[in-house]
């Protein structure tokens, strides 16, 4: 271990660190464009300027390895000029398009020239002209007026995809980044480009004028597009009512963990959750009352459901109930389920309706497009698809979890096996036409509203909790399990506790091993 | 006036001194005899270091010592690179070793290989010296033919080839790691020190780098000793050195001195003074990025040492005379030009600094100069200096303080006669 | 749409190539090899390029790019670079400039029509000995005057 020191402070870390690290680990972030932790030191940008103790010119500190006894100043008023000078140079040639500039609020040029006093320019030349709206990929806008030319865009391409879309042509002031014709960027992982620029270079057109930064809220949530389980940021309008047609939750972005995701996630994930967090949404609950359908508050509907349920368990035929869950739904809410439906109601079946896996890639994409496939095998699901033949036998009422069942028969064979089923409901939080052949649908959370936990395909339990608020009559399934305990009158002592993850997330860890040490 | 010793040059005007026979027939290839024969790699490393070379090339590094940095045992190959990139404003000594006497040059290239251990040699010489290129590689067929390159040299058991590979119009790749990087096949942009050449240079393999002139000097320093080279200049700064003297004086062209003559010497001694009679108003001693010195400052003595004890650098050695009905003016906006134009882009104050120093000297020179225009200038200046990823940002920066301290009277006065508004 | 490279530039090509421990490294001299055989690097030209020294294309045209010597568009039958640098400008290279483009009647950086000369400017070509210079194609000519120019140009047919 080296010991040095920072602004007086003592730190000790291993041998080969950076200072840059080394400050970090004491609390202090060094102001930087081009340094990234995904990447080698690029020492480029020249912001994250040190004062070494017996060097006469200053350091970088994102480069410079650590030495026993070392003393760094980072504040100094010669290490405050120095970065001054940086910034002015960068805010000579930029344009001042905060008003218009998606990335104002969360811009780094911005905060370093507020943190440095730069309000004033003295910049009395022509700055130079450039294209301002280059497509270099299907969501993505590059601004060469605002390119600082970190190069993390094209480092990202060369290292981490290694697909190397952009380059940078020409040398000097008129330095740019660009794409060959016939070359955009396309691999899958595009989106993370916009949160490595640090200013408002590359833009994202799924997000661009939509909204500013100061009116989102962030929560911290799983990606549930596939069984790796990337820790996300969920951004959002607190209080904003999604009328048709409005958006609420804004954009999905990475949060970083080493362990599952690093910094990063995939297109899939960030553009395919977003899409699916506001388009499409089942809002309410609604009953097909002879061809008729009626929307229904909240409370009506369960009864409904739960007067069906009632009748059967009352005539000693609940095992004429067949459950369809699906790997969407959380460690809890399948815990709650299984014990409702197989322990307590004694249904006849208990499957998993689970959608096609699709195509991986070799980088984060899995090809299991649940978030919680084991997480269902390890609470004893079996993984095997069901024959509609199977479902329907003997079937008086279905319940399904999710929509995914339209995925794995052919319309025509499932329409026909559905008709022989009394009373089929369907909890889902997207409408895709499967309601036009139930009974009742429940519209229900997407896991960005709802508290609960996934099981990666690692095993790795990941917990969370709702980032976004749903409309109001839309549910949990975790919510809608309990209340169906309620109003069958399952064991109130037992179920009476479990209304929140929390609360069943004990209960799991005291029933299954393996969940030994969620709670 | 007795006539300086011209080791380097003395036979440079002879003609078809460029093949290998002329060369062999005046001497040459004996000191590369004479080390494969007597010599072991170290000794010939230390006669190079007690010789004190020091390098021709801008930075006046010594040899010896730079070659020392190459790591002991190391199982990776080594490599030379020769830099014949002379991009520097004002330069052109290397144009001539290259073209007149390139197996000079070849003959060092080996005995410096041989003394490091060096597997191969890349000759990185500048675009536009297409047809010295071809030169050169004429001269490394013959020196093959004749033995002296390729496998088991003159029966030694060392084994060397010489690549010529040609640049294609950057200064920046004079810069030793972005010459690395061009030879590699990327753009010339410098990389981070550390780590240094020695150790991860080309191909990420220990490299050295040395000049031409540099490397043309070693074959006599074997030939002669340590002692000869020391006593044709300076102790600190022994042999000879080709000065290159051009703009206002009557006899522009190179000029081979002891280290440390006077450069007023050169200019009016050597190159026969003032052209037309016109008078000396500035010199700028040493190739473009060095530091300009008034008519006054011109009995400095042109040795590394001295000319950086006079706030300027020896350099390359590049001697631009300039004339009192020169407008200042001009020569800072060349200056300017030219930075803006060869800087790589790479890092944030050399790009964006030269290219606003360039922007600021191209208004004054228009009539839209202003009040406070030369303070903005060191200014700049002075925010890059010291501030960037390689020394192009130093070379940019260090002319226009000196040009806008030196010659602040005539700068502003311009502004002034030129009809500023503010 | 340019031709493919032929058999014989290929193997000079892989020649090149074959010099160095990295096949990369010969980017700089197989562009010169292909632009002086082709006139210019044509972006088809790119991408073989790429392929045969095996990186990606787009790294080819950073390189295109950051060096002047590499011509994606054609030039003139003589391409006359005339040095703006200090030197040259000292001995009198703007009135040297000036009077090529009148004599040619294109600015810096222009073709003439006939296609015969492409003029631009060029950093020190280091000959400043001889300034004020020029380069045509490759070869040097200094010590130029209004004299010399025409008797210059009147060689270059």
């Amino acid at each position: 271990m080296i010991k040095l020191f920072i602004d007086g402070a003592a730190v000790e870390v291993p041998e080969g660190t950076t200072v840059f690290k080394a400050a970090e680990q004491g609390g202090i972030e060094l102001p930087h464009f081009c340094f990234h932790p995904a990447f080698a030191p690029e020492g480029s940008c020249r912001l994250c300027l040190i004062q070494i103790e017996g060097s006469p010119k200053l350091e970088l500190g994102c480069s410079t390895i650590v030495r026993e006894g070392m003393k760094v100043v980072t504040q100094s008023p010669a290490v405050r000029e120095a970065r001054r000078g940086v910034l002015e140079f960068l805010l000579a040639e930029h344009p001042l398009d905060c008003p218009i500039c998606d990335k104002a609020g969360e811009c780094k040029l911005q905060d370093y020239s507020r943190d440095y006093g730069l309000t004033e320019s003295v910049f009395r030349e022509f700055k130079e002209k450039r294209d301002k709206k280059v497509a270099i990929g299907e969501k993505l806008l590059l601004d060469r007026e605002r390119c600082i030319q970190c190069t993390r865009c094209v480092r990202f391409l060369a290292e981490i995809t290694k697909s190397h879309e952009l380059g940078v042509f020409e040398r000097g002031v008129h330095a740019e980044i660009g794409i060959l014709e016939g070359g955009p960027v396309r691999n899958g992982y595009s989106g993370n480009l916009v949160d490595l620029c640090p200013v408002g270079a590359i833009t994202d057109t799924d997000f661009r004028f939509k909204t500013r930064p100061w009116f989102l809220s962030r929560g911290e949530s799983v990606c549930p597009h596939c069984d790796r389980g990337c820790n996300i940021y969920v951004d959002y309008q607190p209080g904003f009512p999604r009328v048709p047609g409005s958006a609420k939750v804004f954009r999905i972005r990475p949060r970083t963990n080493e362990a599952v995701n690093g910094p990063w996630i995939c297109d899939a994930g960030r553009y395919g959750y977003v899409r699916a967090q506001n388009e499409g949404r089942s809002d309410r609950p609604f009953w097909n009352k002879d061809g008729a359908k009626t929307e229904l508050a909240w409370d009506t509907a369960m009864a409904i459901l739960g007067d069906k349920l009632r009748a059967l368990a009352d005539a000693g035929r609940s095992d004429r109930v067949a459950v369809a869950a699906t790997s969407w739904l959380t460690n809890e809410e399948l815990f709650l389920l299984k014990k409702i439906f197989r322990d307590d109601f004694g249904a006849g079946r208990i499957v998993l309706c689970d959608p096609q896996p699709g195509e991986g890639d070799d980088f984060l994409h899995r090809p299991d497009r649940t978030p919680n496939a084991r997480g269902a095998r390890e609470l004893g699901f079996d993984p095997a698809p069901p024959t509609l033949e199977a479902l329907a036998r003997g079937t008086e009422v279905l319940i399904l979890f999710g929509p995914h069942i339209a995925e794995r028969f052919a319309a025509d064979e499932l329409c026909a096996a559905l008709r022989g089923i009394a009373v089929k409901v369907l909890v889902t939080p997207h409408l895709t036409g499967l309601e036009g052949l139930m009974d009742g649908v429940f519209a229900s959370a997407t896991p960005a509203e709802k508290d609960g936990s996934f099981t990666n395909f690692e095993g790795r339990i990941q917990p969370f909790v709702a980032a976004a608020r749903p409309c109001p009559d839309v549910r949990s399934e975790l919510a809608i399990l309990a209340a169906l305990a309620g109003s069958l009158g399952l064991r109130p002592d037992y179920y009476g506790r479990l209304t929140t993850a929390a609360a069943v997330r004990r209960e799991l860890a005291k029933d299954i091993p393996f969940f030994g040490g969620a709670a | 006036m007795t006539k300086a010793p011209q080791v380097l040059t003395e036979f440079f005007w002879l003609e078809q001194l460029h093949r290998i026979e002329a060369y062999v027939a005046r001497g040459g290839y004996a000191a590369l005899k004479k080390a494969l024969a007597a010599m072991t790699p170290d000794q010939v490393h230390d006669e190079v270091k007690k010789a004190g070379l020091r390098g021709r090339g801008g930075a006046g590094f010594p040899a010896g010592v730079k070659w020392g940095f190459i790591p002991k045992g190391t199982d990776k190959p080594k490599y030379l690179c020769v830099n014949a990139d002379e991009g520097e404003p004002g330069t052109f000594k290397d144009k001539y070793i290259l073209s007149h006497d390139p197996h000079l040059l070849i003959e060092g290239i080996v005995l410096a290989s041989y003394a490091v251990g060096i597997q191969a040699a890349y000759v990185y010489i500048r675009g536009e010296y297409e047809m010295i290129a071809r030169r050169l590689e004429q001269a490394i067929d013959e020196a093959r033919g004749a033995g002296f390159l390729g496998r088991n040299i003159l029966g030694s058991g060392f084994d060397l080839e010489i690549v010529v590979h040609r640049g294609a119009g950057a200064y920046i790749c004079g810069e030793e790691t972005a010459l690395l990087e061009s030879l590699e096949g990327k753009r010339g942009n410098p990389r981070l020190k550390p780590p240094f050449p020695a150790v991860v240079g080309l191909f990420q393999c220990p490299t050295v780098i040395n000049n031409v002139e540099t490397l043309a000097n070693v074959p006599g320093i074997i030939r002669n000793g340590a002692g000869w080279f020391l006593e044709l200049g300076l102790p600190k700064d022994g042999g000879t050195r080709i000065f290159g003297v051009s703009g206002a004086v009557a006899k522009p062209g190179i000029y081979e001195l002891p280290s440390g003559t006077s450069l007023r010497e050169i200019i009016f001694t050597y190159a026969s003074g003032m052209k037309d009679g016109r008078k000396l108003k500035a010199v700028i001693p040493g190739g473009m990025s060095s530091p300009i010195l008034k008519a006054e400052e011109i009995d400095v003595r042109m040795d590394v040492d001295s000319v950086a004890a006079a706030g300027s650098m020896l350099g390359s050695g590049g001697i631009i005379v300039i004339a009192e009905d020169t407008p200042i003016l001009q020569v800072l906006r060349r200056v300017a030009a030219f930075y803006a134009h060869e800087s790589c882009g790479q890092c944030t104050p050399c790009r964006l600094g030269t290219s606003w120093i360039r922007k600021t000297v191209e208004r004054m020179a228009a009539g839209r100069g202003q009040a406070g225009d030369v303070d903005a200038l060191i200014r700049l200046a002075a925010n890059i200096q010291g501030r960037t990823l390689c020394p192009l940002g130093d070379a940019a920066a260090m002319p226009v303080t000196a040009i806008a301290r030196k010659f602040r009277a005539e700068l502003e006065g311009g502004l002034a006669t030129a009809g500023a508004r503010p | 749409m340019s031709a493919a490279f032929s058999p014989e530039l290929v193997s000079k090509i892989e020649a090149l190539a074959g010099r160095y421990p990295a096949k990369g490294a010969a980017l700089l001299p197989v562009l010169h090899l292909v632009q002086s055989e082709r006139g210019l690097v044509s972006a088809e030209d790119e991408r073989a390029v790429a392929g045969l020294l095996g990186m990606p294309p787009i790294k080819v045209r950073e390189v295109m790019t950051f060096y002047t010597m590499f011509r994606r568009s054609p030039v003139g039958r003589y391409h006359i670079q005339v040095c703006t640098n200090l030197s040259c400008s000292l001995a009198g290279g703007e009135a040297l400039a000036a009077y090529l483009e009148a004599k040619l009647g294109v600015k810096l950086g222009g073709t003439t029509p006939d296609g015969r000369f492409t003029l631009t400017g060029v950093e020190c070509l280091g000959a400043c000995e001889t300034a004020p210079c020029l380069m045509v194609n490759f070869d040097y000519y200094g010590n130029l005057d209004a004299a010399r120019i025409d008797e210059l140009l009147g060689s270059l047919t």
